[in-house]
């Protein structure tokens, strides 16, 4: 007869001071099994009996190699730039948004959505399986965690949008409009946040225009459920900050949100600030009000000592709670602890910018950063050299690599979009994808180092 | 019930131990030294494969009985005493 076990533990597991439950044999038993596991634990503390015993499950994968390089003609010849890609939760499907990032008016260029699904047969990398035209450059994508065809864009033009890739007729599900509540900047960052309700997922927002805004798709519409706005007086100081002309606005360029801890999330902004946040930040914020209907609140808590420019990506890492990677202009990858402003590493990857980074989703001290030079570095903290452990050339001719994604099922494979329109697949070695013996006691190690 | 404490707590702070946990015959852990739920993970597999363990070792010869069961990972090593009435898993990280 089976039983719950977590009935019985709730019984079993009593607190501290509370009497045990007897059971009968139960000391004779481990009176019985005492010597023989020590024996066998001091036997294994001394054995040589494995050293260097490896078993080969996968197949080995020697090379980094490039897999795919996905093309939509149409958007190169126009010559738009890849802003944004996403993987599908099934990791079958890449999705890529168009858009440009470099400077000038380009407000009223049309642009679209690819989606190329990797997995099915007949996949021809010149012909993405879906386009979505949208009237405005599209600057960030996010697929949703769960519902593999929905995925949510952020417009150069403020909007936020939620298309349906299995709708025929028009996939767009539900968008804000321009409606007083949206931001009046381009949205660099959107990403899908659980709600209160079981099951229920919200779209995050984050623009130039230093709001963060939560929305609840209803119907076809996007409903602003909470917001925040980030302004420069409500930034907790504790590093000098560079006396930024005009608007006190802090423009967000990148966010993050923790895996580990569902309230907090990062934000870098245009003037270099890396911010910890919170989502159940009370004080209200100290933006004039412009019409919304929610009122915004300040979700800075903590500042980290700022960079020398636009911080444009950071990774929570995915196997230590404290750590985070963040990269920007100045072409430094910095590790930093979440308890303490100042990194604990600052890696020179490139003399370009870097525009991307994200942690190995199996391997602990690996992450990866794309350059303005349009090259992928990976990084292994393990090893003694601070020089890359692998470099992948994203054959752009010089121009830059913008975003990068590790795909969430087949973790070997990480997609990068670039500046030539095109998005390349990569499949990593077995060296940069399987995880070491010791590695999360090694980078536990580096996360208590206190920086200088 | 010193004495299972003790015996325990022996066990647990001998080198490289990371975990120790008692099991009933229903495979129901009452003791243990790791977190609530990777002990019920710990716990329900290993009880099931430690009986698959017995059976293929019965199967192949009726006079023959599971003594010891050891599982080697990359990580690290598990170890299965079992018996009538209990079992002892231990896990192990082996020296390098």
């Amino acid at each position: 007869m089976l039983t719950d076990p977590q009935d019985h533990l709730a019984h079993q597991f009593p607190l501290e001071g509370e009497l045990r439950p007897t059971f009968s044999g139960l000391s004779d038993f481990l009176h019985r099994v005492e010597d023989m596991i020590v024996k066998e634990l001091a036997k294994n503390a001394k054995s040589h009996a494995f050293d260097g015993f490896d078993v080969n499950w996968e197949d080995q994968n020697e090379t980094v190699s490039c897999k795919h390089r996905l093309q939509h003609l149409v958007a190169q010849e126009k010559g738009l730039h890849v802003t944004s890609i996403s993987w599908s939760c099934t990791g079958s499907v890449i999705a890529c948004a168009f858009g440009r990032v470099d400077d000038g008016d380009w407000s009223a260029e049309k642009s679209c959505v690819c989606t190329w699904n990797l997995d099915r047969r007949g996949l021809n990398p010149k012909r993405p399986n879906t386009v979505i035209d949208v009237a405005r450059p599209v600057m960030s994508l996010s697929f949703h965690p769960t519902s593999p065809s929905l995925i949510a864009g952020g417009l150069y033009s403020g909007e936020v949008v939620v298309w349906d890739t299995n709708r025929t007729q028009d996939p767009v599900l539900a968008q804000t409009g321009m409606s007083t509540d949206a931001h009046r900047e381009p949205v660099y960052q959107v990403a899908w946040v659980p709600g209160q309700r079981r099951g229920e997922m919200l779209v995050l927002s984050a623009g130039s225009g230093g709001r963060v805004l939560l929305w609840t798709v209803d119907g076809g519409s996007l409903v602003l459920s909470a917001g925040y706005a980030l302004v420069r007086q409500q930034v907790p100081h504790n590093s000098s900050l560079s006396k930024g002309r005009g608007s006190s606005n802090v423009g967000v360029t990148s966010l993050a949100l923790s895996p580990w801890d569902s309230d907090t999330f990062l934000v870098g902004s245009e003037g270099g600030l890396v911010l910890k946040c919170s989502f159940s930040a009370q004080e209200l914020a100290a933006a004039p009000p412009d019409g919304e209907s929610v009122a915004l609140r300040a979700p800075a808590q903590f500042s980290f000592s700022p960079r020398g420019g636009p911080v444009h990506s950071l990774h929570y890492s995915p196997f230590h709670r404290n750590l985070f990677v963040s990269v920007g202009t100045d072409g430094l990858a910095r590790l930093h602890s979440l308890l303490q402003p100042d990194p604990l590493l600052s890696l020179r990857v490139s003399d370009s910018y870097l525009f991307g980074v994200r942690w190995s989703p199996t391997r602990p001290l690996v992450f990866a950063a794309a350059t303005g030079q349009g090259l992928v570095q990976i990084f292994d903290l393990g090893r003694k050299s601070l020089r890359p452990a692998a470099t992948m050339d994203q054959l752009t001719s010089g121009q830059p690599a913008y975003c990068m994604e590790f795909n969430p099922c087949q973790t070997d494979l990480l997609a990068v979009g670039n500046a030539d329109g095109s998005v390349n697949i990569w499949h990593l070695s077995t060296e940069l994808t399987e995880q070491g013996h010791r590695e999360t006691a090694q980078l536990e190690q580096l996360a208590n180092e206190v920086a200088e | 019930m010193a004495e299972v404490e003790e015996t325990l707590k022996r066990i647990q702070t001998h080198e490289g131990v990371i975990g120790t946990i008692v099991v009933n015959a229903e495979g129901i852990p009452i003791r243990t030294t790791l977190d609530n739920s990777t002990t019920v993970q710990y716990a329900g597999l290993l009880h099931q494969l430690t009986m698959k363990a017995r059976s293929t070792v019965r199967d192949i010869d009726p006079q023959n009985d599971l003594t010891f069961l050891r599982i080697r990972s990359k990580k690290h090593e598990i170890m299965v005493a079992p018996d009538k009435e209990y079992m002892l898993i231990v896990i192990q990280n082996p020296s390098e």
